[in-house]
């Protein structure tokens, strides 16, 4: 009884950020000790409708990056780490590898800022999704290592024997075997590329404005209710892509055991 | 050889810089900036409170996720828990940090239900809970952002690792329930799962949204202390910062390097994500 009580506990207080959060932007005033924002209403949500509105732009500005970062690292990320996984070096890479994903990617900006500031990438869209795919890449090195072992390596041996060309091979055999590999990919760059602040101020010099930016400028501002807004769309596409993941890979995954 | 050369050329640039032989007011090679921030304070204070506001993190989440995994492994398996546990990996640090601010601060929701009930008459007895000394505020919301991580790792380990065999045959051999936990289960869970543990911390340590929002101006954590010198209007800080960026990078480096030298089985084997 008491361990249902304590599950039933933490599935309530995972819910309640959301909720928290969604009651947030609604609200327009909260004077302390009011429990709840004195007025409640849509307006703040009413952005939806102005194409010309901050939060409008931050979205779509936000979902261009994060795509065009999951799109380049799953592509590419997906040839050359076949070439990693298989090489004699692979340790290395994958050591060098871990030390962008584990340094603070807004040290990492720092390193790298000049550069971006004397090609006049800096405060560029195409500057944030560059910068972004240097932290990225090597993550996606590191998802699709897991992917590439001996078996796969005897199947496409095995195609080549029967035949096939390269592009053969990897339109019917390596492909269609690694579609959940490239799903699982792109789901989790395109995660790190929309939660990412620090590097994305830095480089965009705050000129490129995503949600995360947002958030930040409406603490800044002490808008309250707008940065709670901002937050609600920062976890609407995390939990579409969660849904897709447990309702098909997952499926897919267990149906294959 | 598409991210580290960049990086690399970046690492040379702020090399440079530091030694004052590039930049803006340098005028020539120093050691200046070095033994400034080597032998001050600055730096090596946002290192180990970095330390600390990590491994404590580390170690709360180990404890409470561990006791999950381990107490409701059926419900993590199947129930409704199997899919809620993965929520909270839908919330970026930024959203935690504005989640946590909103609630444990003096104005917060925390403070407000206090008041409603008739524990403080006033905010000002609120304890502070943010931009604290302690880092207890940046505490919580690690702990919140990493233990749903670890109790999935958990469970996944505990069903891979066939703890449940284990524990079988140390039954038969007639081992306590308690002695399964300290001399089967435990042992097993944690060792498998050493490495990913190190890389968290070593994570946490790196982190920069969740201090920048929650954190106070002294002690700072290494990430926002080092962006703070190179934006800050003193021009003469700058090569302090990129000092203080090319330290902890050559201290990230050795601390992977010596992971990987003792624990070569996890990057050659196929569990490394």
């Amino acid at each position: 009884m008491m361990k249902k009580i304590l599950q039933y506990g933490l599935i309530i207080s995972i819910g309640f950020p959301v909720l928290f959060l969604l009651m947030l932007s609604i609200g327009r005033r909260w004077p302390y000790p009011a429990l709840f924002p004195l007025e409640m209403s849509f307006s703040n949500w009413e952005f939806l409708q102005q194409s010309d509105s901050k939060l409008f732009q931050a979205f779509f500005i936000s979902l261009g990056i994060s795509l065009s970062v999951a799109f380049i690292v799953t592509s590419i990320g997906f040839l050359i780490s076949k070439f990693i996984a298989y090489s004699k070096q692979r340790n290395t890479f994958l050591v060098l590898a871990y030390i962008p994903y584990l340094l603070s990617p807004v040290i990492m900006a720092v390193i790298f800022q000049y550069y971006f500031i004397i090609t006049g990438l800096a405060g560029s869209f195409f500057g944030v999704i560059i910068a972004q795919f240097l932290i990225a890449f090597p993550f996606g090195i590191i998802i699709y290592d897991n992917f590439w072992n001996s078996q796969l390596k005897s199947i496409e041996e095995l195609s080549y024997t029967l035949g096939g060309t390269r592009i053969q091979t990897y339109r019917k055999v390596l492909l269609p075997l690694s579609k959940n590999a490239i799903m699982l990919c792109f789901f989790q760059v395109f995660l790190v590329s929309w939660f990412e602040y620090g590097l994305t101020n830095l480089i965009g010099s705050g000129k490129v404005r995503t949600l995360t930016v947002s958030v930040f400028n409406f603490v800044t501002e002490a808008n309250i209710f707008y940065a709670a807004l901002s937050c609600c769309l920062l976890i609407l596409p995390p939990m579409l892509l969660l849904y897709i993941n447990k309702r098909f890979i997952f499926f897919v995954e267990k149906t294959n055991q | 050889m598409v991210v580290v050369l960049p990086v690399l050329s970046g690492l040379v640039y702020a090399t440079l810089y530091s030694f004052g032989i590039v930049g803006i007011l340098n005028e020539g090679f120093t050691l200046e900036n070095w033994s400034g921030i080597l032998s001050g304070k600055s730096f090596w204070t946002s290192l180990f409170f970095s330390f600390y506001v990590a491994v404590t993190s580390i170690l709360i989440s180990l404890v409470l996720s561990l006791s999950m995994a381990l107490s409701w492994k059926k419900a993590l398996q199947n129930g409704i828990l199997s899919t809620v546990i993965y929520l909270p990996l839908c919330f970026p640090g930024t959203v935690m940090a504005f989640f946590m601010f909103q609630m444990l601060s003096k104005s917060g929701f925390l403070s407000r239900l206090g008041f409603e009930a008739g524990l403080i008459q006033d905010l000002t007895i609120f304890p502070e809970l943010i931009n604290d000394a302690y880092g207890i505020g940046i505490i919580i919301t690690s702990v919140l952002l990493i233990t749903p991580f670890f109790v999935i790792l958990f469970t996944n380990l505990y069903r891979s690792e066939q703890i449940e065999n284990y524990k079988a045959l140390a039954s038969t051999f007639g081992a306590s329930k308690s002695q399964l936990l300290r001399r089967v289960t435990l042992p097993i869970l944690l060792k498998k799962s050493s490495v990913s543990i190190y890389l968290f911390i070593i994570f946490v340590m790196g982190s920069y949204e969740v201090p920048l929002l929650l954190g106070r101006q002294s002690p700072q954590m290494i990430s926002v202390a080092t962006l703070q010198k190179i934006q800050r209007y003193n021009l003469y800080d700058i090569p302090k910062g990129f000092a203080m960026s090319i330290l902890y990078v050559l201290i990230i480096v050795l601390v992977l390097v010596l992971l990987y030298w003792r624990n070569r089985a996890f990057f050659n084997s196929n569990q490394t994500s």
